[in-house]
């Protein structure tokens, strides 16, 4: 039952020091922390341009910006929380959990690990520097369709080169991840015990590797379109700008489960903890986020129908994309029966996790609406799809990864944050983003378009009412930074155990987790969702 | 308490070989993004989809005579993609014309510049279901023009809208859009 080598074994020595101990971090738990530390940073910065879009949509008419930085502002916004913040950090929490909840020493290939984040900074600057080069930064919404991404000024050039890094620092991630988890899995846990967050990491990793590229050949169209005299999207040469879109969501789609099956993933992990049961329908869990992944490729078209597609192309794109409510609906079912007469406990995460399941079926559910062709036809581009995606993005993902933050703090720390501040982030948060996105329904079923920085006077009430909601949920984000900070320092000291449902491996090691966990593979005696029973063996330093 | 015997985690060859497999897919899946241009052109002919600028065909229909069909109303339309020197005009701007009955109209187009410039229309159709029953003959849409600095000329477009024609369309618009075709301007 116990580990050999825990007791009081201090965190090690060997620990490389200074600037150096980053520039050329190999450690998977200081690649995670700066993955999570960027993509916090990132998160600021594109919270900052949603607050001065907001700022210009609180009355009618034009006050802070001009049309086109507006536009610059809401496409930036979109592509640097995308590939800034969301994607680094589920990466980020990958990188410093997968090797403890599978038992292995690190990361498969450590140098690829370093390289994958340090690409992330360079490509973030390029985003930001491209404000202040002629023309402005790319002002074509983060989608950058044709004929617009193919006119723009060097901005664009600038977007397209960053993306071009940012998919490959992905990829490198993702191909970390895939090897890592089929790889170096401790003797005793196979697939199917593995936690549902080693699961979900595993299947994103191969949606990342097989769209990224996609996303890539579709910029790098435009980026010839541009300079080189081909005419992939332009209908003179022979070319079609609705090709650009068909090319742009076969990536895009998948894409949105990227964001979302990690977000999954924790949640699968922290329900049971604080539900003191176990997971309810391993198996099927494991089978509805396999079939999302594999649906995704299947529904892009639901964004384009207002393209002028044939009838029966958008009943298929219709029908397969209410299809995939299905898995998802799955998965919603059994977090609540795993629930179902648990002893539950609310501590933060688990808050976040409650957060996660109510707001994100509300997004669920206006996905399914919006699936509906008849009824896109009136919603496409309005505000009720910024309110979709918003659910389950800014519910979906973010309030995830507040969840896994705050329920592996204690584990990467040793330090335990303020539980009080983090209920008050989490309650503020629930309340500043309903009071921000819910009124966006309205607005979008009463026909306001998105991506405008003006509107007609009928919309002043609700936008009014989003604007303040915005500017106080984005006050409440300092709670969780402040808490963060001021916990690192401060605050006391982990218990060896924080929380007593938890059962997966990274429980099994000492706190905070050695800065070399697993040097020697442990053996362990595992059981689904990655619950462990016993463990034979596995040292640290 | 007992573990079931496993395997011991995989030798670095391993994890070499899974490496490698994986970024095949990545290329493949690059060149997937590439290939899906001809894929989607291959498609659009094989279900007709995009039929916009082709010549049609005919088909037999005696089904109505012309002279009992009732009258649609044609309008004719374009426009000019921002920063091409074009003119683009239909000389005349609505007629009424019956199902069956064939319509020959001049679209008249100036390139208004002093340099040589190439253009290519697409015709677009209001209601968009109509388009599949305007079969046009000939159009200047059909390839693209090349226009000397300062030209004028005139281009006739000919059609006939089809008897099968839904009797709930009462009016056709027919709009050009014309581009540049950039690469060959002079
Ligand atoms: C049951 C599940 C879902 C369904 C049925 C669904 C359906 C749809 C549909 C039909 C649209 C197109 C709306 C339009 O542009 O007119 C859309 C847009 C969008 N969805 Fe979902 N969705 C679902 C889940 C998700 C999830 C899980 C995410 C991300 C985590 C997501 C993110 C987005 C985004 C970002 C857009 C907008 C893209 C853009 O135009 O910028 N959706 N969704
Ligand atoms: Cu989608």
């Amino acid at each position: 039952m116990a580990i050999a080598d825990t007791a009081g074994h201090a965190p090690h020595t060997g620990k490389p020091t200074g600037l150096g101990r980053w520039l050329f971090a190999t450690n998977h738990k200081d690649i995670g922390s700066l993955y999570l530390w960027f993509s916090f940073i990132m998160f600021l910065t594109g919270g900052v341009m949603a607050l001065a879009i907001r700022l210009e949509l609180f009355s009618p008419g034009l006050q802070f910006w001009q049309p086109e930085l507006f536009n610059q502002l809401v496409t930036l916004h979109g592509l640097i929380m995308i590939f800034g913040a969301i994607m680094p950090a589920f990466n980020g929490l990958a990188n410093w959990m997968l090797p403890l909840m599978i038992g292995a020493p690190d990361m498969a290939f450590a140098r690829m690990n370093n390289w994958s984040f340090w690409l992330l900074p360079p490509a973030a600057l390029l985003l930001l520097l491209s404000f202040f080069v002629p023309g402005g930064a790319a002002a074509s919404g983060w989608t950058m369709y044709a004929p617009l991404s193919t006119q723009m000024g060097m901005g664009m050039d600038m977007t397209i080169f960053a993306i071009h890094i940012l998919g490959v620092s992905s990829i490198m991630g993702a191909i970390n991840i895939i090897v890592t988890v089929l790889n170096l899995r401790a003797p005793g846990l196979t697939l199917m015990k593995m936690p549902m967050f080693a699961w979900a990491s595993l299947i994103t990793a191969y949606l990342i590797i097989a769209v990224m590229p996609v996303l890539a050949g579709a910029v790098t169209m435009v980026l010839t379109d541009r300079h080189f005299g081909t005419h992939f999207f332009n209908a003179a040469g022979g070319g079609d700008p609705v090709m650009y879109q068909h090319v742009f969501w076969f990536f895009g789609h998948p894409e949105v489960y990227i964001m979302a099956l990690p977000a999954f993933g924790i949640i699968s992990q922290v329900i049971p903890t604080f539900s003191r049961k176990r997971l309810f329908g391993y198996t099927s869990m494991v089978y509805a986020t396999a079939s999302i992944a594999i649906l995704s490729f299947m529904v892009w078209a639901h964004h384009m129908f207002t393209t002028g597609m044939p009838a029966t192309a958008q009943l298929f794109f219709m029908y397969a994309t209410m299809l995939i409510a299905v898995p998802t609906g799955v998965k919603v079912f059994n977090w609540v029966a795993t629930m179902w007469q648990g002893s539950l406990t609310f501590e933060t995460p688990m808050l976040f996790a409650i957060g996660f399941i109510c707001l994100f079926t509300i997004g669920g559910l206006s996905g399914v609406i919006l699936s509906v062709a008849a009824v896109d036809t009136q919603l496409q581009d309005t505000y009720y799809v910024v309110a979709h995606f918003h659910y389950v993005l800014v519910a979906g993902a973010l309030f995830s990864l507040f969840s896994a933050v705050y329920y592996w703090f204690p584990k990467m720390t040793g330090r335990m944050y303020s539980e009080r501040l983090g209920k008050l982030h989490f309650w503020w948060s629930m309340v500043w983003f309903n009071v921000t996105f819910f009124p966006m329904h309205f607005l979008g079923l009463a026909g306001m378009p998105r991506r405008i920085p003006d509107y007609a006077l009928q919309f002043t009430d609700f936008n009014s009412l989003a604007t303040i909601g915005a500017f106080c949920f984005g006050l409440g984000q300092l709670i969780v930074l402040y808490n963060l900070l001021i916990s690192l320092r401060r605050g006391p000291p982990a218990v060896e155990h924080p929380w007593e449902g938890a059962q997966t491996l990274e429980w099994r090691i000492p706190t905070p987790a050695p800065y070399h966990s697993f040097v020697e593979a442990p053996e362990v005696d595992a059981d689904d969702n990655g619950v462990i029973h016993a463990v034979r063996g596995g040292t640290h330093h | 308490m007992a573990l079931q015997p496993q395997p011991p985690s995989m030798p670095p060859d391993a994890r070499r070989a899974l490496l490698l497999k994986l970024c095949v897919i990545v290329v493949m899946m690059f060149g997937f993004a590439w290939a899906l241009i001809p894929l989607y052109r291959v498609i659009c002919e094989v279900t007709g989809i995009n039929q916009v600028v082709q010549a049609d065909t005919l088909a037999e229909d005696t089904a109505r005579p012309v002279s009992s069909a009732r009258p649609v109303t044609l309008v004719f339309d374009a426009n000019v993609q921002a920063g091409l020197p074009w003119q683009v005009r239909p000389l005349v701007r609505q007629l009424s014309a019956r199902p069956g009955e064939f319509v020959r109209v001049e679209y008249e187009i100036t390139n208004a510049s002093n340099r040589r410039v190439v253009g290519q229309a697409v015709p677009r159709y209001l209601p968009a279901a109509a388009g599949e029953h305007v079969k046009k003959l000939d159009c200047f849409c059909f390839r693209q023009q090349v226009f000397a600095p300062g030209e004028t000329r005139r281009f006739p477009v000919v059609f006939v809208v089809d008897r099968k024609l839904p009797e709930e369309v009462e009016s056709i618009t027919l709009a050009y859009s014309v581009f540049d075709v950039p690469g060959s301007g002079g």
